[in-house]
């Protein structure tokens, strides 16, 4: 989405097309920095009085400030093109995650992630398919739900729609759906998490596998802790690297029924679709752990993720109008919240037994 | 149906940005070229 924004009009020079995403910009970081002055307040508070008030992280805060804004006010049009700029934010910040993984970390976690990842997705990518049907979707629909809810949310939605030649109203329909069940899961996930006492690993290989949108994934983390929100990312990272091979499977499965173009150079198709700041964050890592960098220095760069995640977080609210999400029909929307159960239920039995037999 | 290539597309993704930033930064880290960033 962001991506859409910032190149929406070619015909503006450079300069304007940065100067117009100030404003937007700056009301994320007013929105992040309220939610990081509130938790802190509190804080402060309850240690100066010795009462006990139980920590409500910042990303909690920025996320409902963004959507208390967004669902009252309103975002204003001078700020959208900026606040589309979450996106870009978080991937910035995934690659300076990478900073506080030793690869050796990201090729054991991130392999359990790959393993439980391709079990999840076969079987929830059949099941989304038996529900579209028993629903009466447009069997299009259906593909991007599934996609949608099994990758990696609105993007894997966006790339799956010129593959399939979905129209744009299906395009839509599912972005709403995911959008809505992903703000859903943002708060669900965490207290779920607390009442089955879930480790931090758990946990945040169960957020990282099951929440669609990477923004909400990382959100569902770093709610529970912040190392739940580093192991979320790091899963939801595997998950999105295997984007390209479902979009060029769909893809196939489309042009053979003659509905959508054969693709040619599958090797070409699979690099256009694949999520290039995965190899960011996995150079970053490499770095980190060929010691090139210094302690103070990782510490900074940790630091510089978590300030560029309180821009995506203040996004995440900002860009959730619940208004909107309404307006869809209620059967992709049910399809895709069964769906959403199912892959979270899943997911969890799987983490559960990845923790068992594989000792995260 | 023809068999087409994906689209050549001149503009840059979204990604690569993300990762010359975050790159940039981390070179200027390492370099000492900016202060220690606190939280």
């Amino acid at each position: 989405m962001a991506t859409q924004a910032i190149a929406a009009r070619p015909s503006q020079s450079l300069a304007r097309r940065a100067l117009g995403l100030i404003p937007g910009l700056l009301l994320l970081a007013a929105v992040g920095f309220a939610g990081k002055f509130i938790e802190q307040s509190i804080a402060a508070y309850t240690k100066a009085h010795h009462t006990t008030f139980p920590n409500i992280e910042y990303v909690l805060w920025a996320i409902v400030i963004g959507l208390v804004i967004a669902n009252t006010v309103g975002v204003p049009r001078l700020f959208e093109a900026g606040v589309a700029t979450y996106e870009f934010w978080l991937k910035a910040g995934i690659v300076l995650l990478g900073s506080r993984f030793l690869l050796g970390d990201v090729l054991h976690l991130g392999g359990i992630s790959l393993a439980l990842v391709a079990i999840a997705l076969t079987l929830s990518l059949t099941f989304m398919h038996l529900l579209g049907r028993a629903f009466k979707l447009k069997p299009k629909l259906t593909s991007l739900l599934a996609v949608g809810s099994s990758i990696c949310g609105v993007s894997a939605i966006i790339a799956a729609k010129p593959s399939i030649e979905a129209d744009d109203e299906d395009a839509s329909y599912a972005i709403a759906a995911i959008l809505a069940l992903g703000a859903i899961s943002l708060f669900t996930f965490p207290l779920i998490g607390h009442s089955l006492h879930l480790s931090d690993k758990a946990y945040g290989l169960w957020s990282g596998l099951a929440v669609d949108n990477t923004a909400e994934a990382t959100a569902a983390g770093a709610l529970y802790s912040d190392a739940a929100g580093k192991v979320a990312v790091l899963a939801k990272t595997s998950r999105n690297a295997l984007i390209g091979f479902i979009v060029l499977g769909y893809a196939i499965y489309w042009s053979s029924r003659g509905q959508a173009q054969a693709v040619g150079n599958k090797a070409a198709f699979l690099w256009q679709k694949f999520p290039k700041f995965i190899l960011g964050f996995l150079l970053i890592s490499l770095l980190a752990t060929v010691g090139f960098f210094t302690k103070p220095q990782l510490t900074s760069l940790a630091n510089l993720s978590r300030w560029a995640f309180l821009l995506t977080f203040a996004g995440v609210g900002l860009r959730t109008n619940l208004r909107e999400l309404g307006k869809q029909g209620w059967k992709p929307f049910a399809v895709g919240a069964i769906g959403e159960v199912f892959v979270a239920i899943l997911t969890l039995g799987l983490v559960y037994g990845a923790d068992l037999y594989l000792h995260l | 149906m023809s068999a087409t290539d994906p689209k050549p597309s001149r503009r840059i993704s979204l990604d690569v940005y993300a990762v010359a930033l975050a790159l940039t930064l981390a070179l200027l880290v390492r370099l000492n070229l900016i202060p220690p960033i606190k939280w």
